[in-house]
Protein backbone atom coordinates (compact mmCIF):
# COMPACT_ATOMS: atom_id res chain seq x y z
CA UNK A 1 0.00 0.00 0.00
CA UNK A 2 1.41 3.61 -1.39
CA UNK A 3 1.10 5.96 1.88
CA UNK A 4 1.39 9.53 1.22
CA UNK A 5 1.84 11.23 4.44
CA UNK A 6 2.84 14.62 3.05
CA UNK A 7 -1.30 15.42 2.86
CA UNK A 8 -1.92 15.72 6.45
CA UNK A 9 1.03 18.36 6.55
CA UNK A 10 -0.68 20.12 3.46
CA UNK A 11 -3.34 20.50 5.58
CA UNK A 12 -2.35 21.18 8.75
CA UNK A 13 -4.21 24.46 8.66
CA UNK A 14 -6.94 22.90 8.39
CA UNK A 15 -6.80 20.16 11.60
CA UNK A 16 -5.50 23.35 13.41
CA UNK A 17 -8.78 24.66 13.05
CA UNK A 18 -10.90 21.71 13.22
CA UNK A 19 -8.60 20.75 16.73
CA UNK A 20 -9.75 24.66 18.16
CA UNK A 21 -13.60 24.13 17.02
CA UNK A 22 -13.03 21.02 19.16
CA UNK A 23 -11.43 23.22 22.15
CA UNK A 24 -13.91 25.65 22.03
CA UNK A 25 -16.80 23.40 21.66
CA UNK A 26 -15.93 21.48 24.63
CA UNK A 27 -14.81 24.64 27.04
CA UNK A 28 -18.19 26.18 25.94
CA UNK A 29 -20.21 23.08 26.53
CA UNK A 30 -18.46 22.98 29.68
CA UNK A 31 -19.11 26.18 31.29
CA UNK A 32 -22.60 25.52 30.26
CA UNK A 33 -22.88 22.49 31.78
CA UNK A 34 -21.57 22.81 35.08
CA UNK A 35 -24.26 25.76 36.38
CA UNK A 36 -26.82 23.86 34.58
CA UNK A 37 -26.19 20.38 36.16
CA UNK A 38 -25.77 22.30 39.70
CA UNK A 39 -29.10 23.85 38.86
CA UNK A 40 -30.75 20.76 37.48
CA UNK A 41 -29.63 18.88 40.53
CA UNK A 42 -30.70 21.67 43.05
CA UNK A 43 -34.12 21.44 41.65
CA UNK A 44 -34.12 17.65 41.79
CA UNK A 45 -33.58 18.23 45.84
CA UNK A 46 -36.16 20.46 45.91
CA UNK A 47 -38.63 20.08 48.80
CA UNK A 48 -41.23 20.55 46.27
CA UNK A 49 -42.71 17.89 44.73
CA UNK A 50 -43.35 18.48 41.22
CA UNK A 51 -40.48 20.84 40.66
CA UNK A 52 -38.43 17.85 41.54
CA UNK A 53 -40.67 15.33 39.21
CA UNK A 54 -39.27 17.75 36.17
CA UNK A 55 -35.98 18.17 37.20
CA UNK A 56 -35.81 14.33 37.53
CA UNK A 57 -37.67 13.46 34.16
CA UNK A 58 -35.09 15.99 31.88
CA UNK A 59 -32.31 14.17 33.54
CA UNK A 60 -33.60 10.57 33.17
CA UNK A 61 -34.23 12.17 29.49
CA UNK A 62 -30.77 13.14 28.41
CA UNK A 63 -29.10 10.14 30.58
CA UNK A 64 -31.34 7.33 28.68
CA UNK A 65 -31.26 8.29 25.14
CA UNK A 66 -27.88 8.51 22.75
CA UNK A 67 -26.20 11.94 22.70
CA UNK A 68 -26.19 11.68 18.72
CA UNK A 69 -30.25 11.31 19.10
CA UNK A 70 -30.56 14.95 21.00
CA UNK A 71 -28.12 16.60 18.66
CA UNK A 72 -30.41 15.40 15.19
CA UNK A 73 -33.09 16.61 17.56
CA UNK A 74 -31.86 19.90 17.96
CA UNK A 75 -30.73 20.20 14.57
CA UNK A 76 -33.74 18.94 12.52
CA UNK A 77 -36.94 18.74 15.36
CA UNK A 78 -36.09 22.66 16.80
CA UNK A 79 -36.22 24.18 13.58
CA UNK A 80 -39.33 22.17 12.02
CA UNK A 81 -41.55 21.96 14.96
CA UNK A 82 -40.82 24.85 16.75
CA UNK A 83 -39.27 27.08 14.19
CA UNK A 84 -36.31 27.46 16.36
CA UNK A 85 -33.21 28.43 14.00
CA UNK A 86 -30.02 29.00 15.18
CA UNK A 87 -26.72 28.45 13.86
CA UNK A 88 -24.90 25.74 13.61
CA UNK A 89 -22.57 25.68 16.36
CA UNK A 90 -25.04 26.88 18.82
CA UNK A 91 -27.51 23.86 17.86
CA UNK A 92 -24.34 21.86 18.83
CA UNK A 93 -23.69 23.36 22.04
CA UNK A 94 -27.29 22.76 22.88
CA UNK A 95 -27.50 19.29 22.31
CA UNK A 96 -23.92 18.82 24.19
CA UNK A 97 -24.34 20.97 27.11
CA UNK A 98 -28.25 19.55 27.89
CA UNK A 99 -27.10 16.11 27.80
CA UNK A 100 -24.01 16.74 29.85
CA UNK A 101 -25.70 19.40 32.34
CA UNK A 102 -28.06 15.89 32.90
CA UNK A 103 -24.64 14.21 33.57
CA UNK A 104 -23.56 16.63 36.03
CA UNK A 105 -26.72 17.18 37.83
CA UNK A 106 -26.46 13.45 38.66
CA UNK A 107 -22.63 13.96 39.68
CA UNK A 108 -23.79 17.00 42.36
CA UNK A 109 -26.62 15.76 43.74
CA UNK A 110 -24.39 12.72 44.89
CA UNK A 111 -21.75 14.97 45.88
CA UNK A 112 -24.43 17.30 47.49
CA UNK A 113 -26.18 13.91 49.04
CA UNK A 114 -22.67 13.16 50.12
CA UNK A 115 -22.00 15.48 53.10
CA UNK A 116 -23.19 14.59 56.34
CA UNK A 117 -26.53 16.35 58.28
CA UNK A 118 -23.78 16.86 61.07
CA UNK A 119 -22.12 19.69 59.17
CA UNK A 120 -25.82 21.12 58.37
CA UNK A 121 -27.01 21.42 62.15
CA UNK A 122 -23.41 22.55 63.04
CA UNK A 123 -24.18 25.54 60.51
CA UNK A 124 -27.69 26.18 61.82
CA UNK A 125 -26.82 25.96 65.59
CA UNK A 126 -24.52 28.87 64.67
CA UNK A 127 -26.78 30.73 63.12
CA UNK A 128 -26.26 30.56 59.61
CA UNK A 129 -29.55 30.27 57.47
CA UNK A 130 -30.05 27.63 55.48
CA UNK A 131 -28.85 29.47 52.18
CA UNK A 132 -25.74 30.03 53.76
CA UNK A 133 -25.29 26.78 55.23
CA UNK A 134 -25.54 25.83 51.62
CA UNK A 135 -22.59 28.27 49.74
CA UNK A 136 -20.70 28.18 52.28
CA UNK A 137 -20.16 24.53 54.04
CA UNK A 138 -22.15 22.39 52.06
CA UNK A 139 -21.27 23.29 48.55
CA UNK A 140 -17.54 23.77 49.01
CA UNK A 141 -17.30 20.06 50.52
CA UNK A 142 -19.43 18.29 47.35
CA UNK A 143 -17.41 20.35 44.43
CA UNK A 144 -14.08 18.85 46.38
CA UNK A 145 -15.57 15.54 46.31
CA UNK A 146 -17.10 15.35 42.73
CA UNK A 147 -14.13 17.11 41.19
CA UNK A 148 -12.60 13.64 39.70
CA UNK A 149 -16.35 12.75 38.16
CA UNK A 150 -16.23 15.85 37.02
CA UNK A 151 -13.27 15.60 35.06
CA UNK A 152 -13.60 12.63 33.72
CA UNK A 153 -16.73 13.57 32.30
CA UNK A 154 -14.79 16.30 30.68
CA UNK A 155 -12.73 13.76 29.08
CA UNK A 156 -15.49 12.18 27.83
CA UNK A 157 -16.86 15.46 26.38
CA UNK A 158 -14.14 16.11 24.88
CA UNK A 159 -14.19 12.89 22.55
CA UNK A 160 -17.84 13.07 22.30
CA UNK A 161 -17.72 16.72 20.58
CA UNK A 162 -17.09 14.60 17.74
CA UNK A 163 -20.68 13.63 17.40
CA UNK A 164 -21.80 16.99 16.35
CA UNK A 165 -19.63 16.69 13.05
CA UNK A 166 -22.96 15.10 11.82
CA UNK A 167 -24.86 18.33 11.38
CA UNK A 168 -21.57 19.47 9.65
CA UNK A 169 -19.76 21.59 12.48
CA UNK A 170 -15.99 22.06 11.55
CA UNK A 171 -14.71 20.15 14.36
CA UNK A 172 -11.70 18.23 14.00
CA UNK A 173 -13.52 14.89 13.02
CA UNK A 174 -16.06 16.95 10.16
CA UNK A 175 -12.68 18.63 9.26
CA UNK A 176 -10.67 14.81 9.04
CA UNK A 177 -13.74 13.06 7.58
CA UNK A 178 -14.41 15.99 5.05
CA UNK A 179 -10.32 15.89 3.77
CA UNK A 180 -10.41 12.41 3.31
CA UNK A 181 -13.38 12.38 1.08
CA UNK A 182 -11.38 15.12 -0.70
CA UNK A 183 -8.20 13.09 -1.15
CA UNK A 184 -9.28 9.13 -0.87
CA UNK A 185 -6.41 9.44 1.81
CA UNK A 186 -8.38 7.63 4.30
CA UNK A 187 -5.76 6.02 6.00
CA UNK A 188 -3.44 8.76 6.48
CA UNK A 189 -6.56 10.94 7.71
CA UNK A 190 -7.43 8.57 10.14
CA UNK A 191 -4.32 7.95 11.73
CA UNK A 192 -3.66 11.52 11.35
CA UNK A 193 -7.28 12.16 13.16
CA UNK A 194 -6.68 10.16 16.18
CA UNK A 195 -3.25 11.20 16.66
CA UNK A 196 -3.94 14.75 17.17
CA UNK A 197 -7.18 13.34 19.01
CA UNK A 198 -4.31 11.57 21.30
CA UNK A 199 -2.27 14.17 21.71
CA UNK A 200 -4.55 16.31 23.08
CA UNK A 201 -6.84 14.14 24.93
CA UNK A 202 -3.74 12.15 26.86
CA UNK A 203 -2.84 15.09 29.05
CA UNK A 204 -6.62 15.73 30.11
CA UNK A 205 -7.12 11.75 31.21
CA UNK A 206 -3.21 12.44 33.32
CA UNK A 207 -4.82 15.45 34.39
CA UNK A 208 -8.20 14.15 35.59
CA UNK A 209 -6.39 10.95 37.28
CA UNK A 210 -4.12 13.90 39.35
CA UNK A 211 -7.65 15.20 40.13
CA UNK A 212 -8.29 11.72 41.34
CA UNK A 213 -5.24 11.43 43.81
CA UNK A 214 -5.17 15.30 44.97
CA UNK A 215 -8.73 15.33 45.51
CA UNK A 216 -9.73 11.49 47.11
CA UNK A 217 -12.16 11.78 50.24
CA UNK A 218 -10.36 11.50 53.28
CA UNK A 219 -12.19 11.29 56.47
CA UNK B 1 -16.96 36.51 86.72
CA UNK B 2 -14.59 34.05 88.28
CA UNK B 3 -16.58 31.86 90.55
CA UNK B 4 -14.88 29.90 93.58
CA UNK B 5 -14.00 26.24 92.77
CA UNK B 6 -16.74 24.49 94.78
CA UNK B 7 -19.71 26.48 93.96
CA UNK B 8 -21.48 23.75 93.87
CA UNK B 9 -21.81 23.34 97.98
CA UNK B 10 -24.00 26.49 97.70
CA UNK B 11 -27.12 27.06 97.32
CA UNK B 12 -28.83 27.43 94.02
CA UNK B 13 -29.38 30.52 92.29
CA UNK B 14 -32.79 31.37 90.88
CA UNK B 15 -32.29 33.46 87.40
CA UNK B 16 -33.68 30.51 84.59
CA UNK B 17 -31.61 31.48 81.22
CA UNK B 18 -32.99 28.37 80.07
CA UNK B 19 -36.28 26.16 80.83
CA UNK B 20 -37.81 23.36 80.18
CA UNK B 21 -41.06 22.85 80.78
CA UNK B 22 -42.84 19.33 80.61
CA UNK B 23 -41.47 18.73 76.76
CA UNK B 24 -42.60 15.57 75.41
CA UNK B 25 -41.88 14.68 71.47
CA UNK B 26 -41.91 11.48 69.76
CA UNK B 27 -40.22 9.70 66.38
CA UNK B 28 -43.09 8.53 65.07
CA UNK B 29 -44.70 6.70 67.48
CA UNK B 30 -41.74 6.12 69.65
CA UNK B 31 -41.82 8.62 72.41
CA UNK B 32 -38.67 10.11 72.86
CA UNK B 33 -39.19 13.14 75.76
CA UNK B 34 -41.73 12.59 78.05
CA UNK B 35 -42.92 15.48 80.29
CA UNK B 36 -39.01 16.03 80.98
CA UNK B 37 -38.51 19.15 82.99
CA UNK B 38 -35.61 21.39 84.62
CA UNK B 39 -34.08 24.38 84.69
CA UNK B 40 -30.53 25.75 83.85
CA UNK B 41 -29.76 28.88 85.62
CA UNK B 42 -27.37 32.22 84.19
CA UNK B 43 -23.58 31.00 85.44
CA UNK B 44 -24.74 27.04 86.22
CA UNK B 45 -23.22 24.30 84.91
CA UNK B 46 -26.22 21.46 84.59
CA UNK B 47 -24.93 18.32 83.57
CA UNK B 48 -27.32 15.91 82.13
CA UNK B 49 -26.43 12.21 82.67
CA UNK B 50 -28.28 8.82 82.37
CA UNK B 51 -28.19 5.68 79.62
CA UNK B 52 -27.73 5.79 75.82
CA UNK B 53 -31.17 6.56 74.05
CA UNK B 54 -32.69 8.17 77.16
CA UNK B 55 -33.26 11.43 75.65
CA UNK B 56 -30.13 13.52 76.74
CA UNK B 57 -28.65 14.47 73.33
CA UNK B 58 -32.17 15.08 72.05
CA UNK B 59 -33.51 17.77 75.03
CA UNK B 60 -30.57 19.46 73.23
CA UNK B 61 -31.40 19.51 69.94
CA UNK B 62 -34.80 20.37 70.84
CA UNK B 63 -33.33 23.55 72.87
CA UNK B 64 -31.69 24.54 69.58
CA UNK B 65 -34.80 24.44 67.65
CA UNK B 66 -33.32 21.86 65.28
CA UNK B 67 -35.74 19.28 66.26
CA UNK B 68 -39.74 20.23 67.22
CA UNK B 69 -41.42 19.30 70.34
CA UNK B 70 -44.93 17.81 70.90
CA UNK B 71 -46.29 19.38 73.92
CA UNK B 72 -44.63 21.31 76.39
CA UNK B 73 -42.34 24.50 76.26
CA UNK B 74 -38.44 25.35 76.06
CA UNK B 75 -37.87 28.69 77.00
CA UNK B 76 -34.62 30.52 76.51
CA UNK B 77 -34.14 34.03 77.80
CA UNK B 78 -37.52 34.69 77.75
CA UNK B 79 -38.26 33.79 74.62
CA UNK B 80 -40.13 30.33 74.07
CA UNK B 81 -38.17 28.35 71.25
CA UNK B 82 -40.96 26.96 69.85
CA UNK B 83 -43.33 29.35 69.36
CA UNK B 84 -43.86 30.28 65.56
CA UNK B 85 -42.02 33.84 65.89
CA UNK B 86 -39.43 33.20 67.59
CA UNK B 87 -36.03 34.01 65.34
CA UNK B 88 -34.71 30.90 65.47
CA UNK B 89 -31.58 32.10 63.91
CA UNK B 90 -31.13 34.85 66.42
CA UNK B 91 -32.02 32.40 69.46
CA UNK B 92 -28.98 30.10 68.28
CA UNK B 93 -26.34 33.12 68.13
CA UNK B 94 -26.75 33.45 71.55
CA UNK B 95 -26.62 29.04 72.24
CA UNK B 96 -23.32 27.93 71.24
CA UNK B 97 -23.90 23.92 70.70
CA UNK B 98 -20.91 21.43 70.68
CA UNK B 99 -20.99 17.81 69.56
CA UNK B 100 -19.37 14.45 69.82
CA UNK B 101 -18.15 14.30 66.21
CA UNK B 102 -16.92 18.14 66.39
CA UNK B 103 -18.39 18.73 62.93
CA UNK B 104 -15.83 21.17 62.23
CA UNK B 105 -15.67 22.43 58.49
CA UNK B 106 -13.36 20.26 56.53
CA UNK B 107 -12.30 22.17 53.63
CA UNK B 108 -12.01 25.38 55.89
CA UNK B 109 -8.44 25.71 58.17
CA UNK B 110 -8.90 26.17 62.18
CA UNK B 111 -8.97 30.02 62.06
CA UNK B 112 -11.31 30.11 59.01
CA UNK B 113 -13.91 27.37 61.07
CA UNK B 114 -14.11 30.15 63.52
CA UNK B 115 -13.92 32.80 61.85
CA UNK B 116 -16.92 31.54 59.49
CA UNK B 117 -19.95 32.96 61.22
CA UNK B 118 -18.80 35.92 62.55
CA UNK B 119 -18.25 37.23 58.94
CA UNK B 120 -21.02 35.16 57.42
CA UNK B 121 -24.18 35.69 60.22
CA UNK B 122 -22.55 38.97 62.40
CA UNK B 123 -21.03 40.18 59.23
CA UNK B 124 -18.19 41.91 61.15
CA UNK B 125 -15.22 42.86 58.75
CA UNK B 126 -12.43 39.74 57.86
CA UNK B 127 -9.71 41.18 59.39
CA UNK B 128 -11.62 42.33 63.10
CA UNK B 129 -13.20 38.30 62.71
CA UNK B 130 -9.56 37.22 62.09
CA UNK B 131 -8.30 38.82 65.08
CA UNK B 132 -11.63 37.50 67.59
CA UNK B 133 -10.72 34.06 65.98
CA UNK B 134 -7.29 34.32 67.05
CA UNK B 135 -7.93 35.31 70.68
CA UNK B 136 -10.86 32.62 70.91
CA UNK B 137 -7.97 29.88 69.50
CA UNK B 138 -5.30 31.58 72.42
CA UNK B 139 -8.22 30.46 74.75
CA UNK B 140 -8.80 26.76 73.95
CA UNK B 141 -4.49 27.29 73.24
CA UNK B 142 -4.43 26.04 69.95
CA UNK B 143 -3.68 29.05 68.41
CA UNK B 144 -0.53 27.44 67.02
CA UNK B 145 -3.05 25.60 64.90
CA UNK B 146 -4.56 28.12 63.04
CA UNK B 147 -3.30 27.49 59.86
CA UNK B 148 -3.90 23.72 59.43
CA UNK B 149 -6.55 22.04 58.51
CA UNK B 150 -8.85 19.52 60.81
CA UNK B 151 -8.04 16.61 59.29
CA UNK B 152 -4.24 17.13 60.81
CA UNK B 153 -5.75 17.99 64.42
CA UNK B 154 -6.31 14.95 67.14
CA UNK B 155 -9.75 14.92 68.19
CA UNK B 156 -8.84 16.47 71.24
CA UNK B 157 -7.68 19.63 69.50
CA UNK B 158 -10.31 19.75 67.04
CA UNK B 159 -13.24 19.31 69.90
CA UNK B 160 -11.00 22.58 71.53
CA UNK B 161 -11.30 24.13 67.99
CA UNK B 162 -15.34 23.50 67.89
CA UNK B 163 -15.73 25.12 71.34
CA UNK B 164 -13.63 28.20 70.29
CA UNK B 165 -16.01 28.26 67.02
CA UNK B 166 -19.15 28.36 69.33
CA UNK B 167 -17.58 30.74 71.69
CA UNK B 168 -16.23 33.27 69.21
CA UNK B 169 -20.43 34.47 68.81
CA UNK B 170 -20.21 35.18 72.21
CA UNK B 171 -22.61 32.74 73.26
CA UNK B 172 -25.16 33.49 76.70
CA UNK B 173 -25.40 29.70 76.72
CA UNK B 174 -23.07 26.51 75.78
CA UNK B 175 -24.66 23.47 74.58
CA UNK B 176 -22.37 20.08 74.64
CA UNK B 177 -23.36 17.16 73.66
CA UNK B 178 -21.01 14.28 74.62
CA UNK B 179 -18.11 16.37 74.00
CA UNK B 180 -15.47 13.40 75.09
CA UNK B 181 -17.33 10.18 73.95
CA UNK B 182 -16.10 10.03 70.71
CA UNK B 183 -12.20 10.99 71.96
CA UNK B 184 -9.20 8.90 72.38
CA UNK B 185 -8.84 8.85 76.43
CA UNK B 186 -5.53 10.47 76.32
CA UNK B 187 -7.30 13.32 74.65
CA UNK B 188 -9.99 13.41 77.12
CA UNK B 189 -8.52 15.36 79.29
CA UNK B 190 -7.56 18.80 77.36
CA UNK B 191 -11.18 19.16 76.59
CA UNK B 192 -12.80 19.09 79.92
CA UNK B 193 -9.88 21.27 80.82
CA UNK B 194 -11.03 23.48 78.94
CA UNK B 195 -14.78 23.03 79.61
CA UNK B 196 -13.91 23.77 83.27
CA UNK B 197 -11.90 26.49 82.83
CA UNK B 198 -15.31 28.17 81.00
CA UNK B 199 -17.35 27.20 84.44
CA UNK B 200 -15.14 28.63 85.95
CA UNK B 201 -15.13 32.05 83.89
CA UNK B 202 -19.08 32.04 84.86
CA UNK B 203 -20.33 30.23 81.64
CA UNK B 204 -23.29 29.13 81.47
CA UNK B 205 -23.13 24.92 80.69
CA UNK B 206 -25.65 22.46 79.75
CA UNK B 207 -23.35 19.29 78.98
CA UNK B 208 -24.43 15.76 78.43
CA UNK B 209 -21.91 13.68 79.38
CA UNK B 210 -20.90 9.95 80.81
CA UNK B 211 -17.67 11.71 82.41
CA UNK B 212 -19.10 11.54 86.02
CA UNK B 213 -16.21 12.82 87.70
CA UNK B 214 -16.69 15.94 85.31
CA UNK B 215 -20.30 16.03 86.56
CA UNK B 216 -19.46 15.28 90.36
CA UNK B 217 -16.31 18.24 90.13
CA UNK B 218 -17.93 20.88 87.96
CA UNK B 219 -21.55 20.56 88.07
CA UNK B 220 -24.04 22.77 90.30
CA UNK B 221 -26.60 20.67 89.45
CA UNK B 222 -26.99 17.31 87.78
CA UNK B 223 -29.95 16.18 85.67
CA UNK B 224 -30.78 12.39 85.32
CA UNK B 225 -32.49 11.33 82.36
CA UNK B 226 -34.18 7.44 81.53
CA UNK B 227 -36.50 6.72 79.47
CA UNK B 228 -37.22 9.95 77.90
CA UNK B 229 -37.72 11.82 81.13
CA UNK B 230 -35.91 13.38 84.36
CA UNK B 231 -35.86 11.04 87.09
CA UNK B 232 -33.89 12.81 89.73
CA UNK B 233 -32.27 16.10 89.70
CA UNK B 234 -30.41 17.36 92.57
CA UNK B 235 -27.05 19.28 93.21
CA UNK B 236 -23.92 16.16 92.76
CA UNK B 237 -23.40 15.50 95.99
CA UNK B 238 -26.60 14.60 96.67
CA UNK B 239 -27.40 12.37 93.23
CA UNK B 240 -23.76 10.86 93.40
CA UNK B 241 -23.85 10.27 96.97
CA UNK B 242 -27.43 9.62 98.01
CA UNK B 243 -29.73 9.05 94.89
CA UNK B 244 -32.77 8.63 96.10
CA UNK B 245 -34.44 6.61 92.83
CA UNK B 246 -33.64 3.35 92.25
CA UNK B 247 -33.16 3.29 88.48
CA UNK B 248 -30.19 6.43 89.02
CA UNK B 249 -28.59 4.12 91.56
CA UNK B 250 -28.54 0.85 89.17
CA UNK B 251 -27.11 3.58 86.43
CA UNK B 252 -24.31 4.96 88.52
CA UNK B 253 -23.51 1.62 90.01
CA UNK B 254 -23.24 0.00 86.02
CA UNK B 255 -20.92 2.54 85.14
CA UNK B 256 -18.80 1.60 87.99
CA UNK B 257 -19.40 -1.50 86.58
CA UNK B 258 -18.54 -0.77 83.09
CA UNK B 259 -16.25 1.66 83.47
CA UNK B 260 -13.85 0.33 80.24
CA UNK B 261 -16.67 -0.19 77.58
CA UNK B 262 -18.63 2.91 78.37
CA UNK B 263 -16.99 4.84 75.46
CA UNK B 264 -18.34 2.26 73.06
CA UNK B 265 -21.92 2.02 74.22
CA UNK B 266 -21.80 5.74 73.97
CA UNK B 267 -21.30 5.70 70.07
CA UNK B 268 -23.95 3.62 69.24
CA UNK B 269 -26.51 6.20 70.42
Amino acid sequence: MNLDWSVVWDHRRQFLDGALMTILLTVVTMSLALPGGLLLALLRLSPLRPVRLCATAFVEFFRATPLILQIYWAFYVLPATFDIRLPDFATGVIGLSLNVSAFNSETFRAGIISVRQGQTNAGLALGLSKTQVFIYIILPQAIMRVLPALANTWVSLFKDTSLVSTIAIAELSYVSLQIRARTFRFLEMLTAMAAIYWIMGYPQAKLADWIHRRFKVQE
Amino acid sequence: MTKPPHTNATRRKNEPLLKFESVSKYYGKTLALRDASFCVNRNEVVCIIGPSGSGKSTILRCATGLETIDAGQIVFGGLTVHAENTDLRLLRQRMGMVYQSFELFPHLTVIRNVALALVVVRTMNKNAALIRSEEMLERVGLIEKANEYPANLSGGQQQRVAIARALAMEPDLMLFDEPTSALDPETIGEVLTVMKRLAEEGMTMVVVTHEMDFARRVADWVVVFDEGTVIEQGPPKQIFDAPAVARTKGFLSHLGWHDDTESESNNSQ
